[in-house]
């Protein structure tokens, strides 16, 4: 799709202005750009605060990098143990493979050892039991997060196009990895909300990030998520001098940039990036105080602390990325994204050794997830307070090799929490073997939808001039989980 | 009718407007609507009933409805529409329809206009729509901010206090500064940004994006921007070098622009890459519109698009070798040719690659509105240097002495082996003797006991009588006695399997030389599948583990044994637990110590004792089998295999080198040195099996044999004229899918090019071309004024409006075209208008003016603008005088960081500089314009990165005079500070002298402020 000329222009002076948080009265910007027809709406910039009130204010993605077995986590299929050691084509669900059914999916790369099918089913590898009034079965590799069911939709009838890993930059983006890259769900919700909080970034990160590691594209790279880490000694790029520079000397330093800018503000009256740049000081002086502070924990109590797993190896680093964003959910960060499980191909991915490390991986999160749900719960943030669990894909129900299943795009689980997300239901759900999603498919931009709709804002409202999305590309709100 | 208008320019047009009248019929204004189509009238005025538009577009039926694509069209606009017809469909006054698409201004010819008054022409045109909009210019900008503007626009580096001082005419600095070799660095990374510089990128060792050593492209635009090549010759080079001059690396390394684009995956992602960007950078069209339906508001159609895809479906990419080096991995010349010279381009239906449409082949060809000029495509003969890389005279040279070397580096080897027997021989002399008298070694483990055993790595712990290994590593942590062994010795150990990881060996080495290139081993293993004992040997720092030395034997974790092996020369007897379990004949015997050690296991050692074996001990001989040879005449066999080996070698590459002369360069007997050439391979290939052979473990030397009786009769049975040879692998192709390896591929490449990309490039260069120069132009003048004169400047379209100084437009890109399409006349013409020198400050502006345009659409003063990330770093070091000016080379890791200019470094997905990054650095798949955001990590960087507090103090010890304030503000700002600036200063650096007194780091603190001034990262 084309670029538009004519608004090209009026688009970086928008985003300029917008990044900068000014308000800017003089220019015509708004008559400018509504004076461009588009349709039977015109395109207005997002006004920075959400267009109806909003459930939620925040959202906690939480991302398992490589694919979560969904039979073996939260869409458990006792077929799989019924028809163990036989083939797809000897079950009564031969017709699962018929080419027509499997042609949606984009192959990236060509005879890979990855994405293919295998026919031969393999059971269950683990056990499960229903939780809760609601009585949603969960996988036992998942009891912490059982224990909290009734406050989670469970959505089962995911579907991608990707087979490979670029399904990590199609569940963000929701395009496939051949198609351009475009701007992520937190880079949506970045540009269409207003901060809360005048000291911190509104959308962060946490852990490994592989494939695309920007999020704004074209929206600019001020849509980009602040990477962090969990080290108050060093928690973002260059949140403390990399020098000999006290405190108090650094105090003096800034005061003097802001004096010395706002004098020359006399020479250069009415230049927004100067105007821009003083505010950029005034916040970034502010942000190296707080953001550190958000990532050390002495003040969170012990209880607390164990909530989230401190106390044992495997659970704490998880955890503590949980708890920052609980933290900086209380200060009004609008969207704080933590993926899970290192490596190009992300750690959830068991073409071997399933039983092994889905046991291994589950451990490392259940506890901490639970933890951050019932905290939030606790303190009343969950209301306001969107948590996502997503992942690329699904697993094959055949086996790959002894003990692994493949990448299964067909059909898959992800669940959402809080934020006026209903509690103890199941949305939409995969055939016996668990291969389609055959009620109430959902693509992976009806998250984006949902998440965008509970935050007052309007998914078909997100898109600038000069920059096509499709249809699927704005998703479909999933009515049924709210 | 006014409100349904927007919605028909937005879904209609498309198909029916001017650009195209699907069925006849066109919507884009109301007389023609009622026009219909030409079958059918759509609307009767009045009559809603029966209106075959309303019908269309509310049809329920997908394949009726219109639009065709997308959703349908909202309830209120089909109301509105519905009322309208019932109003009568009135025809609105003054209608005007959709101009031609031919007519666009864009794809007009280039004229040179008249210059519409005296003075610059530059400020002449300016100053036409200037009084249209009634706007008065500026005064012009101080002379210190102006000269600080062209330094950082020309070279990228902000001047000294001296060059601010520069009182020489305008002209001659500017002529000074387009001569520096810091302008083509400074022009080369604009470039970069919009012709997309990626150095490469994939998973791991993997490549899949772009190209190894790219960087030799990046130092071509540097060096054409400095010796001033004219535009039209760089855009040939970049898409066609390899036709143009396919002898000559300096051209042909400009096609990286093509080669950057190489993805491994998948073809049509790797091609609609070159397309798009192609189109973008220097005609201004988005033909990627047209990838799977016709060009939406541009007369291109989908099938041209694939008649553009034509144009580059021969083309692959591969690494050529360079003077010097024969390793491609080392360095390399990356660069496309066209390699598949009949490969067929079909049109994709939807775009979707795997629907191609099969009953048509598509040619290659640009869109029909713009090929009037169109160069014809005709095939090039490629000389042989091109087509067999492998056949240059100074990759033969590499060769050769490549092969020389090795031969000389073996000879040596060999010289050395047999030097070295000799020695041995004499030394095993003495060791033969069975040593006079008794040798006895008892020890308990109850202490350390360092006169007896050096004990080296970690985990060794004495407790309860034992010696404990207690980490499980496979460093060979050792104990190793201080006093040698004598050569007949009887060994005795209790020790226990404490535990381990997967091979929990338990080892005991005799002979153990210092440097552990050589020793024999005995050692029990518990490793679970296969539990034993095993006799080995390093022998020239090499591990062997014969089959004939080995016995299954259950071996448990948590068990005590007593090993036993006795040695009498070269007869080695062994027990366990006294039962009797091995004979076995060591290959050779050299003096040495005892090493006990635990391999990736933990370890007991309780009770260990050593004694000379006495002579009446009778040992058990292995049953058949030779002996293994002593190593050191091993050792002499092997390196006069490989010596002979080297030599077949080199003899191969002479005849290799005389074939492919003959073959492609017309010296000598093409056929019979071909058959020479066949022959001396085959011969090496013999020679490389004779060393294997001789090489080989006695396990596998019936293998060996096989192979090399193979490779002898394959020489045998080689016929009289046989011209097999293979020319030297010089150059390996990108690989077209993961599932190739470079070996799939001839070493020796087409000898023909198809001439598409050479047209193409033609076309795109001709005077004629309407879109090229003013796209140029525009990128340049958007570089020193901070907005460009179109604001698309990828999209010079039709929907790119006519900019309203579209004749300063046409009258930059006539002078350029005219000038031979230099840019350096480009930047003189620019520089030197008074516009370029106007202050940017609205201050002291007119009233009138600022309320007129206050956008400064009419350039009445400069805009301000910030650096680019790579000049602010740049300027931080020029500034503390530590900026390193080498030009060129492979690109540096911005990790290690170092001195030189940002554009040598590395730049990829994966390679990013921090710092750079955080001040909008170039998108690396598409920057036809930097964005300057203005975000508080930017604030961050500047107060607290390295390099900033770093430079700072370097540039405030240059500061020597006594007025630091003053001289601060003029090094950094090109400006003396204001009384309240110097005031606030004055007041702060007292502030801070009470914090603490160091009259160096004061300096240094208000140079860092200054760093940290808006006006240091903006061009004023």
């Amino acid at each position: 799709m084309s670029m538009d000329p004519q608004l090209h222009y009026a688009i970086q002076r928008r985003r300029f202005l917008q990044q900068t948080g000014l308000g800017f009265g003089g220019l015509a910007l708004q008559g400018m750009l509504a004076g461009e027809g588009r349709g039977a709406e015109a395109w207005t910039p997002p006004s920075g605060s959400p267009e109806k009130v909003p459930a939620a204010k925040s959202v906690i993605w939480l991302f398992m990098r490589g694919g979560v077995s969904h039979m073996e986590s939260f869409d458990m299929k006792p077929a799989l143990n019924h028809y163990a050691g036989k083939t797809i084509s000897e079950t009564p669900y031969a017709y699962v493979q018929e080419s027509e059914r499997l042609k949606r999916v984009r192959v990236v790369v060509v005879n890979d050892a990855n994405g293919q099918q295998r026919n031969t089913i393999y059971p269950l590898q683990v056990g499960s039991r229903p939780y809760g009034e609601s009585g949603i079965e969960v996988s036992d590799w998942f009891p912490h997060t059982g224990s909290c069911i009734d406050d989670i939709a469970v959505i089962r009838s995911m579907w991608t196009t990707d087979d490979n890993h670029g399904a990590q930059v199609q569940f963000h983006s929701g395009r496939h990895m051949l198609d351009p890259r475009t701007p992520t769900i937190g880079a949506w919700v970045d540009y269409g909300l207003g901060s809360l909080n005048e000291n911190l970034p509104q959308f962060i990160s946490m852990g490994p990030r592989f494939f695309d590691r920007s999020d704004g594209h074209y929206l600019g790279p001020a849509h980009d998520a602040v990477q962090l880490k969990i080290d108050p000694k060093n928690p973002l790029d260059f949140a403390r001098p990399q020098g000999d520079m006290t405190a108090a000397e650094q105090r003096l330093g800034f005061g003097l940039v802001g004096r010395l800018n706002h004098l020359a503000a006399g020479q250069y009256p009415d230049d927004p990036a100067l105007e821009a740049r003083i505010k950029s000081y005034e916040l970034g002086f502010r942000m190296q105080a707080s953001v550190p502070d958000i990532v050390d924990f002495d003040k969170e109590s012990e209880a607390t602390r164990t909530l989230y797993g401190f106390d044992r190896k495997e659970t704490r680093p998880f955890g503590q990325q949980l708890l920052a964003a609980r933290r900086f959910v209380e200060k009004g960060v609008r969207f704080i994204q933590i993926m899970h499980g290192g490596g190009a191909a992300g750690a959830w991915d068991q073409h071997s050794k399933l039983k092994e490390k889905h046991s291994e991986l589950s451990l490392q999160v259940d506890r901490p997830i639970a933890g951050l749900v019932k905290d939030l719960k606790q303190r009343g943030l969950l209301d306001q307070t969107l948590v996502v669990f997503a992942t690329e894909f699904g697993r094959t129900p055949g086996s790959q090799g002894a003990d692994g299943r493949d990448h299964h795009p067909y059909g898959f689980s992800v669940w959402m929490a809080g934020g006026g997300i209903k509690g103890g239901v199941v949305e939409g759900a995969t055939d016996e073997l668990g291969f389609h999603a055959v009620e109430n498919p959902h693509y992976v931009t009806d998250i984006h939808a949902t998440i965008l709709h509970q935050l007052g804002l309007r998914p078909d409202r997100m898109f600038i001039p000069g920059y096509k999305r499709l249809e699927m590309d704005f998703g479909t709100v999933i009515d049924g989980i709210l | 009718m006014e409100a349904i208008k927007p919605i028909f320019a937005e879904r209609c047009y498309a198909c029916h407007g001017a650009l195209k009248q699907k069925a006849g019929l066109r919507l884009d204004t109301a007389a023609n609507l009622l026009a219909g189509s030409k079958d059918q009238v759509v609307v009767r005025p009045g009559q809603v009933e029966g209106s075959a538009l309303l019908a269309r577009v509310t049809s329920e039926d997908p394949d009726e409805r219109m639009p065709p694509e997308g959703k349908a069209l909202e309830p209120g606009t089909i109301e509105a529409l519905r009322a309208w017809i019932a109003a009568g469909a009135p025809v609105p006054e003054k209608e005007r329809a959709e101009d031609d698409p031919a007519a666009h201004w864009a794809f007009q010819p280039i004229e040179l206009p008249p210059v519409p008054g005296p003075g610059h022409p530059l400020d002449a045109f300016l100053d036409v729509q200037r009084k249209v909009a009634g706007t008065i210019v500026q005064a012009a900008a101080p002379r210190s901010i102006q000269l600080r503007r062209v330094y950082l626009d020309l070279i990228g580096l902000p001047p000294t206090r001296d060059q601010l001082h520069d009182d020489r005419p305008w002209e001659q600095i500017v002529d000074e500064l387009l001569a520096r070799p810091e302008y083509g660095e400074r022009w080369a990374r604009h470039w970069m940004d919009i012709w997309r510089y990626s150095d490469w990128y994939g998973l791991g060792k993997q490549l899949r994006y772009s190209q190894k050593h790219i960087w030799h492209w990046r130092d071509w635009i540097v060096e054409s921007l400095n010796e001033d090549k004219g535009y039209d010759r760089m855009i040939a080079e970049m898409l066609a070098g390899d036709e143009l001059a396919p002898a000559d690396p300096d051209v042909v390394r400009a096609t990286g622009f093509l080669a950057r684009n190489y993805y491994l995956f998948n073809r049509t992602t790797w091609l609609d890459n070159t397309i798009e960007h192609t189109g973008k950078a220097f005609v201004g069209l988005t033909f990627n519109c047209a990838k799977c339906h016709d060009h939406k508001y541009d007369a291109i159609s989908q099938q041209e698009y694939y008649q553009l895809r034509a144009i580059f479906e021969p083309h692959q990419v591969r690494l050529d070798p360079v003077p010097g080096e024969t390793d491609l991995e080392k360095a390399g010349l990356p660069r496309v040719f066209d390699d598949h010279l009949d490969a067929v381009t079909r049109l994709h239906i939807r775009g979707d690659e795997k629907n191609p449409d099969t009953g048509l082949v598509i040619e290659p060809g640009v869109p029909a509105i713009l090929a009037h000029f169109a160069p014809p495509i005709k095939a090039i003969d490629l000389p042989y240097q091109a087509y067999a890389p492998g056949a240059r005279v100074e990759v033969q040279e590499a060769y050769v002495r490549l092969a020389e070397k090795k031969l000389e580096a073996r000879a040596e080897a060999l010289a050395e082996a047999e030097m070295e027997h000799t020695e041995v021989l004499k030394k095993i002399d003495e060791a033969v003797k069975p040593s006079a008298g008794m040798f006895l070694l008892e020890e308990a483990f109850d202490q350390r006991n360092t006169n007896r055993w050096e004990m080296t790595g970690e985990g060794w712990v004495f407790e309860g009588g034992a010696l404990h290994q207690q980490v499980v590593a496979r460093d060979r942590a050792k104990l190793r006695s201080r006093e040698q062994h004598p050569r007949d010795f009887d060994l005795t150990c209790r020790y226990t399997h404490t535990g381990g990881a997967t091979y929990k060996s338990i080892s005991f080495r005799f002979d153990a030389s210092e440097d552990g290139q050589r020793a024999h081993t005995v050692y029990t293993s518990a490793h679970a599948p296969g539990p034993k004992l095993q006799v080995a040997h390093v022998i020239q720092g090499t591990s062997a583990y014969p089959a004939s030395g080995r016995v299954k034997h259950p071996i448990r974790v948590g068990e005590t044994y007593t090993l036993r092996f006795a040695v009498r020369d070269r007869l080695l007897n062994a027990w366990l637990n006294d039962v009797f379990l091995l004979a076995y004949r060591l290959p050779g015997r050299m003096p040495g110590c005892i090493e006990l050690s635990a391999f990736d296991a933990t370890a007991a050692f309780d009770h260990l004792e050593i004694r000379s074996l006495p002579e009446a001990v009778e040992l058990t001989e292995p049953k058949g089998g030779d002996a293994p040879p002593g190593d050191t005449q091993t050792g002499i066999a092997v390196a006069q295999a490989e010596c002979a080996e080297a030599q077949a070698e080199l003899d191969s590459v002479r005849a290799v080198i005389a074939a492919d002369r003959a073959r492609y360069g017309g010296e000598g007997q093409a056929d019979k040195l071909a058959h020479a050439a066949s022959r001396a391979q085959a011969e090496w290939v013999v020679a490389k099996a004779e060393t294997a052979f001789v090489r080989a473990h006695p396990d596998k030397r019936q293998a060996a044999e096989k192979v090399l009786a193979g490779a002898k009769a394959k020489r045998d049975q080689l016929d009289a004229d046989a011209q097999s040879y293979t020319s030297f692998r010089a150059s390996v192709k990108a690989l077209e899918t993961p599932a190739h390896k470079p070996s799939d591929y001839p070493p020796v490449y087409p000898v023909t090019s198809t001439g598409r990309r050479s047209a193409f490039a033609g076309w795109i260069t001709s005077r004629e071309n309407p879109l090229t120069a003013r796209v140029a132009v525009n990128h340049v003048w958007m570089r020193h004024f901070g907005e460009p004169l179109v604001d698309s400047v990828f999209d010079f379209g039709r929907r790119a409006k006519k900019p309203l100084q579209a004749e300063l437009l046409d009258f930059l890109a006539a002078s350029f075209m005219a000038s031979g399409w230099r840019f350096k006349d480009l930047h003189r013409l620019i520089l030197t208008s008074e516009a370029y020198r106007l202050g940017s400050s609205n201050r002291d502006a007119d009233a009138a003016t600022l309320s007129l345009d206050r956008e400064n659409r009419t350039y009445w003063r400069m805009n301000s603008r910030r650096m680019e990330s790579q000049v602010i770093r740049d300027s931080l070091l020029h500034l503390a005088g530590t900026l390193d000016l080498q030009q060129g080379g492979p690109p540096l890791d911005p990790k290690q960081g170092g001195s030189r200019r940002s554009l040598y470094f590395r730049q990829s997905r994966d390679t990013k500089s921090a710092f750079l990054e955080t001040f909008d650095n170039a998108n690396i798949l598409q920057c036809y314009r930097r964005s300057e955001s203005i975000v508080p990590q930017q604030a961050l960087a500047m107060a607290n990165s390295k390099i900033a507090l770093d430079q700072a103090a370097v540039i405030a010890a240059r500061i020597r005079g006594s007025d630091l304030i003053g001289e601060a503000f003029e090094t950094l700002l090109a400006r003396p500070p204001s009384t309240a600036e110097r005031a606030a200063c004055s007041d702060d650096l007292d502030e801070l002298d009470k914090i603490q007194g160091d009259a160096a780091l004061l300096r240094a603190r208000l140079v860092h402020v200054l760093i940290n001034h808006n006006d240091f990262v903006t061009i004023r």
